[in-house]
């Protein structure tokens, strides 16, 4: 908890990745390097399930690192470190996402041929069998989330990943999507009503009941 | 499954946000009051808090094995040129070869330099220059000569002329 009479400033500087980036701020040798490190995987993780695409989520995630640099000087521990690279990024994400919108493009499945998709061969071997082994239905199931988070907006998909991945609070969503706490409510409310809708008959396939209401009784 | 009767678009809300645990203390106590004489605000939450979990199949993608290398060459444009950056620049194989070589100009240029610097410096050295002539000192001199050279000039043997003024030879008559 706080204490009382601190102010946000004095909060940031608690976070650890808010004084690295004082660091890189004041050009101190290797600074940068270990911020990229620290949070590559996750900047990538997220921008590739925003775009739903490896290349342009590296691409995105080196430019957010690039202006994170060329800005550097001009930092201010006002947030988290984390809400200020986040904002940028969903700033650039966005960005990209209308401008794909504006000119589409559409990406090659490399899983149907190519040098980079299964041979034949392969694909007999990984689809024989009459049980299906546990790491193809995590992929199916991966599958099927997938849709279902391509089924949401833009705006309900960064706050859903930032809620879920990031961990972030309400008010860090705010923050990083130029919202209000209650936006971010609402927004996540229709985000997870509408995944709900899609992945329904998938939710209880674990062979748990479905728990039963007064209707079906 | 039976039909559910929705919850209405703020109950909702309020119920994920509980489930976030975004919801007041107030609201919460009241929530939960709910939900525990209300099956279907429960089955509700357990159908959204199942969805949540689901995203849990999402795989994390993680960064090329270049991501990092790429990104700070893209950077690199932008770094302040320090000289540790110029020194770490030198790091290699043929660092040591260059830093010689380096030297060698270095104290080549310097030498160089300095000996024109004394050079320039140093007074000209002295030239063996005749002293100036005092023409006129000269002609008193030789004024003499001068005045009897049409004579001179038709002696051909001195002695012969100084015998001329033996005054045993040419004195006077009387």
């Amino acid at each position: 908890m706080p204490a009382i009479g601190e102010t946000s400033a004095q909060l940031a500087l608690r976070d650890p990745d808010t004084r690295l980036m004082l660091s890189v701020r004041d050009d101190q040798p290797g600074a940068f390097e270990e911020l990229v490190e620290h949070y590559q995987n996750r900047l990538v993780g997220v921008l590739h399930h925003l775009v739903g695409n490896a290349t342009e989520a590296e691409d995105l995630a080196q430019e957010v690192f690039l202006r994170v640099y060329r800005a550097r000087k001009k930092y201010r521990a006002r947030c988290k470190f984390s809400t200020w690279l986040f904002t940028i990024a969903n700033n650039l994400a966005l960005n990209s996402l209308r401008a794909r919108q504006r000119k589409p493009v559409v990406p090659l499945n490399t899983r149907d041929s190519g040098p980079l998709g299964p041979r034949p061969a392969e694909r007999l071997v990984k689809d024989s069998g009459s049980q299906p082994s546990k790491r193809i239905q995590q992929q199916e199931m991966a599958a099927v989330v997938r849709k279902a988070l391509d089924g949401l907006n833009e705006r309900q998909r960064m706050a859903v990943l930032l809620n879920k991945f990031e961990d972030m609070n309400y008010a860090e969503i705010a923050e990083v999507m130029g919202l209000t706490t209650k936006g971010v409510k609402s927004l996540l409310c229709r985000a997870r009503t509408n995944l709900r809708a899609v992945l329904q008959s998938y939710i209880y396939m674990d062979g748990e009941p479905v728990p039963q209401t007064p209707d079906d009784e | 499954m039976g039909k559910q009767p929705p919850l209405s678009d703020d109950e909702r809300s309020d119920l994920i946000a509980y489930l976030d645990g975004e919801l007041d203390a107030k609201s919460a106590r009241a929530l939960e009051a709910k939900l525990n004489v209300d099956p279907r605000t429960r089955t509700e939450a357990d159908t959204l808090r199942r969805t949540w979990a689901m995203l849990d199949y999402l795989p994390r993608p993680t960064t090329s094995v270049t991501f990092t290398s790429r990104t700070l060459e893209r950077v690199s444009v932008f770094r302040p040129v320090t000289a540790s950056s110029v020194l770490a620049g030198l790091r290699g194989p043929w660092a040591l070869g260059v830093g010689w070589a380096a030297v060698v100009v270095v104290a080549g240029t310097v030498g160089f330099e300095a000996v024109s610097w004394k050079m320039r410096r140093a007074p000209a050295p002295p030239v063996a220059a005749a002293k100036p002539v005092d023409v006129d000192q000269q002609l008193v001199r030789d004024l003499r000569i001068i005045e009897h050279k049409r004579l001179y000039e038709q002696v051909d043997d001195i002695n012969f002329l100084r015998k001329l003024d033996d005054p045993d030879l040419f004195g006077d008559d009387n």
